[in-house]
């Protein structure tokens, strides 16, 4: 049997409130691609933030390779060899691929930067894990998969031979997934060992050779992923059978509630969104599909007031709001849920109750004169946190401290609890666990029955077709195609979404 | 346990100011003072007489005024340094109102002037922030700018359009001075001595508290709960923290960027007033300057809190009494006091940094205690 790398015993780590790891005794061999999985707020981002440094646990204690270590910060992590890939990249957009690559671990020649040196050092782990990676090119002009193949480089550039991974599928779209696993076996096989975690179940059980399941704080079991299947890793985690599919009733859809009619937006003399036109009926879930970056983002933000078209126009039930301000479109009954939870969904700095009141703040009923009802709202947001799930030991905490899934979470619960009659929601399920899916799909399609219209934006196509009455694949700022979800396959969306039909290559010329 | 935390708390900004002691010391040895000698002259001159507890808030209430303006734009997430210039025009109009308004009664006068030192206050943060909105351009720059107009058209009325002509003069003694014509006087503002009276304290004459005292600490108390429980205050909080997310919930940024930062510059103009109408009664060349940017110290050191802001203006004030007495009383040169207060300002600082880093381990250490008898004891 493989000697354990990395091993923890009792590692555990306290928070105001509750103990995010408790007693964790974990076994990480040379060479595994080893995946953590569990719930919203199980421990998984605070255990690997001890592995590389950047907390200190309060008991227990890390062996690295055998030798007990303590790890004082991520420079000295990455001196013992354990690189972290953080999920928010942190990367210089004007820089090139090399200069981001070096920067913070330059090796200087005479006190000059020694750039060439560099350069031909990262084509050769490029080349020997069979990374396609342009070091010359600006990180902008990156998309994400790439952006993140440059962060993977920057720690084997370092030197880690132990790379971590906090939810690094979360951002990509299903063909770079692949392309992301074909080089993490790569590493693993060379000898690199490399731990992950992934809330996708069937990628973890994809690359992985090894599972661990965290639940409340403790460690639940480590299993082999040819060992277990799906239900069996959802029942660990979650303590009880998941549901993977909802099922949703026939319903005849109503009313028109948005409209969209031939929007275009342009940026210079690139057109973003070029003659976009859809309708969403209340009883309806619509769901766009596409590639991030083909207009998606400019779609609903053009849509929700943030950005004034170019030309076009948006109805809600046949009022026109084209550039109506944010709030006034708000107002109209709209509740949107943004792609970018740090940059568009939460005021990280105010807390967690604040957070859940964001926007709703002036309902009457929640004012008196030019005071908030803090009472009233304290007591709402008690409600909240039960009905939603929301893993937090205080609504006085800053939303800041929440994990990842709990913070998706509190905008959720913010922007369905507002008693909409058009929701739009990018990526609604980014970063939450199997339990938690299934309770957003399950409120998105109650929502349907209740007459709402629901425009979804999702890169994973399962969810897309899982959810949608209708689809319309964006590609390079249009529409290219719109079909009803039961008569088309995640196949032909993916095909559409790439541009490679001929409708798609259509539209690409016109773009162009 | 969680007394014990207090205690630290407590003791945190005490163990600030004795680290701040401890570096001014070295300063004062260099230049060959004794600083036990210096410090204790400081704390029994200000402690022990009347007078310098008036004094101490006199001098503490314009920088509660101008902390409270710089703490207000750091609250929405907008760096006035413009309080400087701010609270010049702030004057210049409060002082034209004061002494050009006849007839009027000083229920109605003083708040007429009052309200002019605010509005040109708001007038000079009016642009700054509109070339922000409109045209993005960063208000640190523009303000600084601003403060240097202000200045010199501060001095342009004063030498050019107001200048007054018909001083009386002591026969034979001195020359005019240059300044604007005196304040009518239903345009001062009293002095507290009556008030203080009727509590039994005998305030001396040559102290000049004035209302606008207990105004400033009245404000910062409407402040503080505009900004914990008013939805205006919320809504500046949001915009400040994340002005992205603030607009994607629908709330009107550039509105509550405006707004804050013309209500910072309102508070700014009020900076001045104290010396204006509690003290001078006219506005000259020698007015004092320097208000804004102390504020910004002051605002840094209450870390923008609008409570913390009237503790960190009064102790900015009782630095500035005290070395009045070192340097009556020890001789210290007044250059000496300003590096020290300076230093002093720099080591609170650093020593409030210390002093929290300090408390966080002592937490932590605790923390693991706890967890471990726990343990021991749980299962
Ligand atoms: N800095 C912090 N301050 C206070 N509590 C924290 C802090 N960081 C994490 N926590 C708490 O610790 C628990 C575990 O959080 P962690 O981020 O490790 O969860 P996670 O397993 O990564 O969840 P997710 O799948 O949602 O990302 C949560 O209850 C969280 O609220
Ligand atoms: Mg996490």
């Amino acid at each position: 049997m493989p000697s354990p790398v990395i091993e923890t015993i009792g590692l555990t780590k306290a928070f105001p409130g509750v103990v995010a790891n408790d007693r964790i005794d974990l076994e990480i061999r040379a060479g595994e691609i080893h995946a953590i999985v569990g719930e919203n707020g199980a421990g998984k981002s605070t255990l690997m933030r001890i592995l590389c440094g950047l907390y200190q646990p309060d008991l227990g204690e890390i062996r690295l390779r055998g030798v007990p270590t303590v790890i004082r910060d991520p420079r000295h992590a990455i001196k013992l060899g354990i690189g972290m890939v953080h999920q928010h990249f942190m990367l210089v957009d004007r820089f090139t691929v090399t200069e981001n690559v070096i920067l913070g671990a330059e090796g200087t020649r005479w006190g000059r930067l020694d750039r060439r040196a560099a350069r031909r050092r990262i084509l050769e782990i490029c080349d020997r894990y069979g990374f396609d990676l342009d070091p010359d090119l600006a990180v902008e002009e990156l998309s994400v998969g790439q952006q993140q193949r440059v962060e993977i480089v920057k720690v084997l550039y370092r030197g880690a031979d132990i790379i971590i991974m906090d939810e690094p599928t979360a951002v990509l779209v299903p063909q770079e997934v692949q392309e992301l696993f074909d080089n993490l076996r790569r590493l693993a096989k060379s000898g690199k060992t490399i731990i992950f975690i992934s809330h996708k179940l069937d990628e973890v059980l994809d690359i992985a050779d090894r599972i661990t399941v965290l639940r409340g704080g403790r460690k639940v079991g480590t299993v082999k992923a040819q060992e277990t299947d799906r239900r069996g890793l959802a029942e660990m985690m979650v303590g009880r059978p998941v549901l993977f599919s909802v099922d949703k009733e026939e319903r005849a859809p109503g009313e028109p509630l948005l409209k969209v009619e031939g929007l275009s937006l342009k940026s210079g003399e690139r057109y973003l969104l070029r003659d976009v036109s859809l309708e969403v009926r209340g009883g309806e879930i619509y769901g766009i599909a596409g590639v991030e970056g083909n207009g998606q983002t400019e779609l609903v933000e053009v849509i929700m007031g943030l950005r004034r078209p170019t030309t076009g126009r948006i109805l809600l039930a046949a009022q026109d709001v084209t550039g109506l301000p944010v709030g006034r479109v708000r107002g109209h009954g709209v509740s949107f849920v943004p792609e970018d939870r740090h940059r568009r969904g939460l005021i990280l700095n105010m807390t967690v109750w604040e957070n859940l009141f964001l926007g709703r703040h002036r309902a009457r009923r929640l004012t008196a004169g030019p005071l908030l009802r803090r009472i009233v709202m304290l007591g709402e947001a008690d409600e909240l946190v039960q009905e939603y799930d929301i893993r937090v030991g205080s609504t006085g905490q800053p939303v800041s401290s929440l994990s990842g899934g709990n913070q998706q979470k509190v905008i959720l619960a913010r922007e369905l609890a507002g008693q909409p009659r058009v929701i739009i929601a990018s990526q609604p399920t980014r970063g939450l666990d199997v339990g938690a899916i299934e309770f957003v799909r399950q409120r998105l399609i109650a929502a349907r029955a209740a007459g709402l219209a629901v425009l979804i934006v999702s890169a994973d196509l399962e969810e897309v077709l899982a959810l949608s009455d209708r689809i319309g694949v964006m590609y390079g700022g249009r529409l290219v195609k719109e079909v009803a979800a039961s008569e088309t396959t995640a196949q032909e969306l993916g095909m559409y979404m790439l541009g490679s039909t001929t409708g798609a290559k259509e539209a690409r010329d016109h773009v162009l | 346990m969680s007394y014990r935390r207090r205690l630290l708390e407590l003791a945190a900004p005490l163990l600030a100011l004795l680290f701040a002691l401890l570096v001014g010391g070295i300063f004062l040895l260099a230049i060959g003072k004794d600083p036990l000698q210096v410090y204790l002259t400081m704390f029994r001159f200000n402690l022990s007489r009347l007078d310098s507890i008036g004094s101490i808030l006199y001098k503490s209430t314009p920088l509660i005024f101008s902390g409270l303006a710089v703490a207000v734009g750091f609250r929405v997430g907008l760096f006035n340094i413009g309080v400087e210039g701010q609270y010049f025009i702030g004057a210049l109009l409060a002082s034209i109102v004061g002494f050009s308004l006849h007839g009027l009664p000083v229920w109605i006068h003083l708040p007429l002037v009052v309200l002019a030192g605010m509005l040109g206050g708001m007038l000079w943060a009016w642009l700054p922030i509109v070339l922000k909105l409109r045209r993005g351009a960063h208000e640190v720059i523009t303000t600084i700018m601003m403060n240097h107009i202000a200045y010199a058209l501060v001095l342009f009325f004063i030498t050019s359009v107001f200048l007054d002509t018909e001083q009386e003069m002591v026969k034979g003694l001195g020359s005019p001075q240059v300044r604007m014509p005196k304040l009518l006087e239903t345009a001062r503002m009293p002095t507290m001595h009556g008030f203080l009276e009727t509590l039994g304290i005998e305030l001396p004459r040559h102290v000049y508290l004035n209302w606008f005292f207990p105004l400033g600490i009245l404000l910062a108390v409407a402040l503080f709960v505009m900004l914990w429980r008013a939805a205006y205050g919320y809504e500046l909080r949001a915009v400040g923290g994340n002005p992205a997310a603030a607009e994607t919930a629908g709330i009107n940024t550039q509105r509550t960027m405006l707004s804050a930062f013309l209500l910072s510059g309102a508070l700014a103009g009020l900076v001045g007033l104290s010396d204006l109408l509690g003290y001078f009664g006219y506005l000259d060349i020698d007015f004092p300057k320097g208000y804004g940017f102390t504020g910004i110290a002051v605002a840094l050191l209450a870390r923008n809190s609008m409570l913390g802001v009237i503790l960190t203006a009064i102790l900015f004030g009782f630095l500035r009494r005290g070395a009045e007495g070192v340097q009556a009383f020890e001789g210290v040169p007044m250059d000496t006091i300003v590096i020290l207060e300076g230093v002093i300002i720099l080591s609170i600082v650093v020593a409030v940094q210390i002093v929290n880093w300090y408390v966080r381990r002592q937490e932590k250490l605790m923390k693991r205690r706890q967890v471990t008898m726990e343990r021991a004891g749980g299962d």
